[in-house]
């Protein structure tokens, strides 16, 4: 029977890069011969003719290293991830309507809930983030494209394996079974020790999984930084360098000294599970964790929420008429924040026991985070302030996010207090402020981007009632599910259970209700994005924001309004409107003025 | 249509190795943690292989069979780490040697009888 699985196992590898082969030797010859297909060279090298041939259909995606392209995969890929996320978080708050156990066991909520987590944190937050800067970074500075294009290609293809990976333990596979040890992995549990079911292949998938989506971050972090020093235009200089480049400069920062860290103790999680090692499994070894994930897992919330303060920095002022107020000082708590971020780790320990002079420092630096946080707060309300307010729908999610941003922000002023900490740690009060800023904040900003850019991606507007339908569900949801969480927390509901006190229950029917509305906004959000990406007006001007207006254009619509003004004159691409003699289409509006006169 | 007017895009904007990478790592790590021998090998050959492949196209080496023997003896070396020290994993490091062995064989193949051949179209 093993040595049969063996053979089996063998037949199918070898048959698998047999195929692998053959199908890279076609696309090789297939490319070879392109440049003889091009046929003339009028206007350019024969090179440059290759260059800027794409293969067709799914090859295409397959083998894009087009810094565009792979921004589109990244944006659908955690879309995607998003909406399964949210799924499996509906489940667990209908389960939570009642106190007792009733949809699903309790082992499938622990399921659940460890998914939910790590799918949104990784599979969605961080690829929505490379979504915006793959596409955008390089049109904002003036790059050809990203310094290392290939590397950006294996960067997004490990997300796929990676997301398998992590939800293998649901795959009818026998004998594994999902993992159970909430995000944080904490050890003992996560280390299989003791006579739960955590030392299941699945946990080891699940790590596997999310160490792949480590090594994807690194490698775009190392790519992001080395674009954003050296393919800027000449015209670009550090001073006038945009302001979400320079949080994704920061975040790529923060990237490149905390992933490597949660790699490696995943890898001696791993060796601990399965070659005998005893990293976590000897005394100090569950505190050893705690420091090794939460230096890790600090700056990953800022790795989370400093590109999405980006888009908003950017988004806000185009719709408030004015530029961004202290630019340089947004600047400047960027990179306080980056720094500051890697200070404040024990602040998640401070119920462990640790020294208590080591609590006080952590209580200091972490509250001190809440000043250049609160810089950014302040000149975002100062740029609108007086402001010609245009309440489009990106321009509500930026500011949805200020004010979801702000209730967040405080509540974890007031975790960052040691004392207070002792009374709310493991309480609902913790979830509701992390999601304040995580749903509230983060992807509220990643909506804002989606609605702000969506003519540049799609070539098409979107329908702008589903779109404030879409908001105004999100906020209202946002508010009910996560404010019923605080209140919960002040009232001692501990988090992570599947069932609960029935004293609980009003609230967390509220947050429930909420969690569904959540869900209605976010099925508008898929129907209005897909049927207005396949049938949505199409976008004849360069400049759908009217931007010019304010003086507020920035590079990538002047790029954007290049592409348009080739495509007309070239006859590129499907042309449904008629293209006169200068290359101007003529709109109906145009025409009957032009017929009145 | 020109997807960047005004840029020059002196690169390809297609390859085909990145995603054999990004194939290759997931594979060979199940392979080698879950002591699943066809797989780890399998795993190594494939993101060897396509390593090889992308420096070749990229421009970083210009000898195919150097670069393989280049990332065979590092393959090598860790497999022996693995199979002959106090780690002791013996079969995942057999696994590892075994792929380094199988890379050089591919290169060589690849060098005597593929390339000839590509280089007549």
């Amino acid at each position: 029977m093993e040595v049969n699985g063996q053979l089996a196992l063998t037949v199918l590898m070898g048959v698998f890069l047999i195929a692998v082969a053959a199908w890279l030797a076609r696309v090789e010859d297939w490319r070879s011969y392109t440049p003889l297909a091009g046929g003339g060279t009028v206007g350019g090298t024969a090179e440059q003719y290759v260059s800027e041939e794409k293969p067709s259909g799914v090859i295409r995606w397959l083998t894009t290293v087009d810094h565009k392209d792979i921004g589109m995969l990244y944006g659908a890929y955690a879309l995607v991830a998003f909406a399964v996320g949210g799924l499996m978080v509906v489940l667990m708050r209908i389960e939570l309507a009642d106190p007792s156990m009733t949809l699903i066991s309790n082992t499938f909520y622990n399921s659940l809930l460890t998914s939910h987590g790590i799918t949104m944190l990784f599979l969605f937050g961080t690829p929505i983030i490379a979504a915006f800067s793959n596409y955008f970074i390089p049109l904002l500075i003036g790059a050809d494209d990203m310094a290392f294009p290939r590397i950006n290609a294996i960067a997004f293809w490990l997300l796929p394996p990676a997301a398998l990976l992590i939800w293998a333990g649901f795959f009818p596979i026998p004998d594994v079974i999902p993992a159970q040890t909430a995000w944080t992995m904490y050890t003992p549990l996560s280390a299989g020790v003791g006579s739960g079911n955590q030392m299941n292949a699945g946990v080891d998938l699940m790590l596997l999984g999310l160490h792949l989506s480590g090594v994807s971050a690194t490698m775009g972090a190392i790519n992001f930084i080395a674009t954003i020093f050296t393919e800027r235009n000449e015209k670009v200089s550090w001073a006038n360098l945009d302001i979400f480049s320079w949080t994704i400069l920061t975040q790529s920062g923060l990237i490149l000294f905390a992933f490597p860290l949660l790699g490696s103790a995943i890898v001696m999680l791993l060796l601990d599970r399965n070659f005998g090692t005893m990293f976590f499994s000897v005394d100090g070894g569950a505190i050893l964790w705690q420091h090794l994930f939460w230096f890790f897992g600090h700056p990953e919330v800022y790795i989370l929420v400093l590109p999405p303060m980006g888009i908003v920095s950017l988004v806000l002022p185009r719709f408030a008429g004015r530029r961004l107020f202290g630019f340089k000082f947004v600047v400047y708590s960027t990179l306080a924040i980056g720094v500051l971020s890697f200070g404040v780790w024990a602040h998640h320990m401070f119920a462990t026991g640790i020294d208590p002079r080591l609590r006080a420092s952590f209580m200091a630096v972490s509250l001190a985070i809440a000043i250049p946080s609160a810089v950014k707060t302040f000149n975002w309300i100062t740029t609108m302030w007086n402001g010609k307010i245009r309440l489009t729908t990106p321009m509500l999610f930026c500011i949805g996010f200020v004010s979801n941003f702000i209730i967040g922000g405080v509540t974890g002023v007031f975790l960052a207090s040691i004392p207070v900490d002792l009374v709310l740690h493991d309480t609902y009060y913790v979830v509701g402020h992390f999601h304040y800023i995580v749903m509230g904040a983060i992807a509220f900003a990643g909506f804002a981007g989606l609605y702000y850019w969506f003519p540049i991606y799609t070539g098409r507007m979107y329908q702008v009632t589903l779109g404030k339908w879409h908001f105004w569900l999100s906020m209202v949801g946002t508010n009910l599910t996560f404010f019923a969480m605080i209140l919960l927390g002040y009232g001692g509901m501990p988090r992570r259970y599947a069932t609960y006190l029935p004293q609980f229950a009003t609230l967390h029917q509220v947050a429930t209700v909420g969690a569904l509305i959540l869900l209605v906004g976010q099925i508008i959000f898929v129907w209005n994005f897909v049927q207005s990406w396949l049938e949505g007006r199409e976008v004849q001007d360069g400049d759908p924001w009217d931007l010019a207006d304010d003086d507020l254009v920035t590079a990538e619509w002047t790029w954007f309004e290049r592409k348009l003004e080739t495509a007309v004159t070239d006859g590129g691409e499907e042309e449904t409107e008629l293209a006169t003699d200068g290359g101007q289409t003529v709109d109906d509006a145009d025409a009957e003025s032009a017929d009145d006169a | 249509m020109d997807e960047a007017p005004g840029l020059s895009d002196q690169y390809r904007t297609a390859s085909p190795w990145p995603v054999f990478i990004a194939l290759g790592i997931p594979i060979s790590e199940l392979g080698l943690l879950f002591g699943l021998f066809p797989l780890a090998v399998g795993g190594l050959l494939l993101f060897g292989g396509s390593v090889v492949g992308i420096l070749k196209e990229s421009g970083y080496v210009t000898s195919t069979i150097r670069a393989v023997t280049a990332l065979a003896a590092i393959f090598l070396a860790f497999g022996a780490g693995l199979a002959f020290t106090d780690i002791a994993l013996v079969t995942r490091g057999y696994a590892v040697i075994a792929a380094a062995i199988l890379l050089v064989v591919g290169g060589v193949v690849f060098e005597l009888f593929v390339r000839e051949q590509r280089q007549t179209f």
